[in-house]
């Protein structure tokens, strides 16, 4: 067992590989996959998704064990949380509400990733970033995607 | 061949040749600085705003945003030891040390310099070698083509990284993540689990912002305190090397280019082993061994020259046979052909404004460059004072907008979330992502001219060593690949014996 644990960053990245592989195979057999003179278009898939396989073989039989141990501290979980949140607020208000409020919105909610912003900051470069983003974008290069 | 030159000059000296020039080293520059971004990072996030100008000038503004990047990367790793590359990692060795000796403005002095002399240097290998070689590749079958996009690919992950098996899998995904959409041979939709979206391939843009900008930004942007920096007067008098600087890096200087021409010439290699052999190389040479890594100005010179020059050289083969060496490379290879524009052998003949154009763009860059960095680097330098948890949020806005505008489709920013966290998953299990892009943009490329070489020979393997030029390229694909496997059994065997002591 200790085995397995000292060498789980080269074993899961094997499985991973193997996985990935593995689908690439069977979803590249869907297609018709022909002979070398005359190739389908599922031919080259299979033959990476095969060349992942032996990758992800020799991955785990060549494991070794990690130097350093895996780990995300919690400002990192915090960031990943906040920024994917921001991303998505303008992914979703964008095209219904527009540049001025889908910028205030990601730049509101990504501020909030670091602890060392507060609320009140995180507003005021909300609403600023926002209006100099539509004068720049908007205004200034003309883009076409609406300020409200 | 003169009237081409003149082409190239009139398009490089040209207002908005000048301006887009400008703008892509200013730009380039500004974000290289910022600590943690990196050149892919930087161009990535850049990119989208060159989508709207015309060929010519997108390419000058890019190529001026990368060579920009990587002046400016060096800043921060000299006066914050936080650099935003691997390659300028090399340069905070010695430059940090010298920073803390009070002599920082000397290192950024001595790093402008030695940038443009490599730089330089570069330029003058990449206009005497690319016409010749575009010649020789006139006569090039899809054969010699699969052998050099195989070499790029495979010495890409095999020569520096410490983990080459997984590297060569990163390759293999991006090669399959580059067939996604309509095959052109049959019609056939593959990988597209019916979104239409997906039907013209992934968008290079957001893969790439997502798989180099967001992981850095993700990680960061928790982040509460940076390294504070030491204000000291960067005025252009302070700055100045002494007479010994001078003459103990010009040498190192001059290594460092050639080292840096060669390796960035190659498929697949490019700065960063440049960077870390020139390194070693002084180290070897110097009569002072013992100072490097305290401060030893030589180990600022002649890395920093080695990656300028390998930067320059790089385009090498990209603009002479289409095949781009390191991923930046295949990031310029994309926005081409995104520009209509079909990279090889000849596109020296048939657009010489454009390879020219390009070229002589690289001599007033780096001139401007020498202006932004020397006598206004105390500009760049405050820019390291603003707060990071100010700054993250307003990348984030900016590299919404540029995905956004460059085909205004919501998909593409979940497809950058989607890669920023399949980043972040490959930085979690050490697989590097620089590969994986190389694969992408070659993918379609690679299965084009595999499959033709093999229609043409009905369908016998063999066509490939038959022909002289491919056949030794792929015997040195084949021992890349045995070294590859060799040398992860070498590392399993010594982990072992250091685990059992």
């Amino acid at each position: 067992m200790r085995y397995v644990t000292e060498r789980l960053n080269d074993i899961i990245a094997g499985l991973v590989t193997l996985a990935v592989g593995l689908f690439i195979v069977l979803q590249g057999r869907s297609y018709s996959v022909g002979e070398l003179r005359n190739m389908g278009p599922g031919y080259f898939p299979v033959a990476i998704g095969c060349a992942m396989v032996l990758l992800s073989v020799v991955m785990i039989a060549t494991a070794k064990p990690a130097d350093d141990q895996m780990g995300t501290s919690w400002h990192q979980v915090r960031g990943m949380v906040f920024v994917t949140a921001g991303f998505a607020a303008f992914a979703l208000t964008i095209e219904p509400f527009g540049m001025l409020a889908a910028v205030a919105l990601a730049v509101f909610l990504s501020a909030l990733a670091s602890r060392a912003t507060s609320i009140v900051t995180a507003l005021v470069l909300a609403v600023a970033t926002a209006a100099a983003c539509v004068l720049l974008f908007r205004v200034g290069l003309g883009l076409q995607i609406q300020a409200f | 061949m003169i009237s081409d030159v003149l082409a190239g000059l009139s398009v490089a000296l040209s207002v908005d040749g000048l301006l887009y020039c400008f703008l892509g080293v200013f730009l380039g520059t500004f974000v290289g600085v910022l600590p943690g971004i990196g050149i892919m990072a930087t161009l990535a996030m850049l990119m989208p705003i060159t989508y709207h100008l015309s060929p010519n000038f997108a390419l000058i503004m890019l190529a001026g945003i990368y060579y920009g990047a990587s002046y400016g990367g060096s800043t921060a790793a000299i006066l914050m030891n936080l650099p935003g590359t691997a390659t300028s990692a090399v340069t905070g060795l010695d430059g940090y040390p010298m920073a803390m000796q009070g002599r920082a403005g000397q290192a950024l002095f001595m790093t402008a310099i030695a940038s443009f002399v490599g730089s330089m240097f570069g330029v003058v290998l990449l206009v005497c070698f690319s016409v010749p070689l575009s010649r020789i590749a006139l006569q090039f079958g899809p054969q010699e083509y699969v052998a050099l996009m195989l070499l790029g690919l495979i010495a890409a992950s095999v020569i520096g990284s410490g983990r080459t098996i997984r590297s060569l899998a990163s390759v293999s995904l991006g090669l399959a993540l580059g067939l996604i959409g309509l095959d052109l041979n049959s019609g056939t939709a593959r990988f597209t689990f019916g979104q239409a979206q997906l039907f013209d391939g992934l968008p290079l843009v957001a893969l790439a912002i997502g798989l180099f900008g967001l992981p850095g930004i993700i990680s960061n942007a928790g982040r509460t305190t940076l390294p504070k920096v030491e204000q000291t007067n960067f005025r252009l008098r302070n700055m100045m090397p002494t007479r010994e600087d001078w003459r103990r890096s010009s040498m190192p200087m001059l290594r460092g280019s050639s080292v840096g021409g060669f390796f960035g010439a190659l498929p697949g290699t490019g700065g960063l082993v440049a960077t870390f052999v020139s390194y070693a190389i002084e180290r070897k040479v110097s009569r002072r061994p013992e100072e490097f890594g305290k401060g030893a100005i030589e180990g600022v010179a002649a890395p920093e020259a080695a990656n300028n020059s390998a930067v320059q050289a790089a385009f090498i083969p990209t603009l002479s046979l289409g095949i781009p060496g390191d991923p930046v490379m295949a990031i310029m290879l994309g926005v081409m052909m995104v520009h209509g524009i079909l990279p090889g052998p000849t596109l020296i003949q048939s657009s010489p404004d454009l390879f020219w154009g390009l070229i002589v763009s690289f001599v007033i860059g780096n001139l401007m460059l020498l202006v932004l960095n020397l006598p206004l680097v105390g500009l760049w330098v405050r820019l390291l004072s603003i707060p990071y948890n100010l700054l993250s949020p307003v990348i984030v806005a900016l590299t919404c907008i540029g995905i956004y505008s460059v085909n205004y489709q919501v998909s593409d920013i979940a497809i950058l979330v989607a890669f920023g966290f399949l980043g972040l998953g490959m930085r979690a299990l050490d697989f590097e992502a620089a590969p994986l892009l190389l694969g992408f943009v070659l993918g379609p490329m690679v299965e084009e001219y595999f499959r033709r070489a093999l229609t043409i020979s009905n369908g016998d393997l063999g066509t490939f060593t038959e022909r002289p030029i491919s056949a030794v390229i792929m015997v040195i694909v084949a021992l890349l690949l045995v070294w590859a496997v060799v040398s992860s059994v070498l590392q399993m065997r010594r982990g072992r014996v250091r685990h059992a002591s």
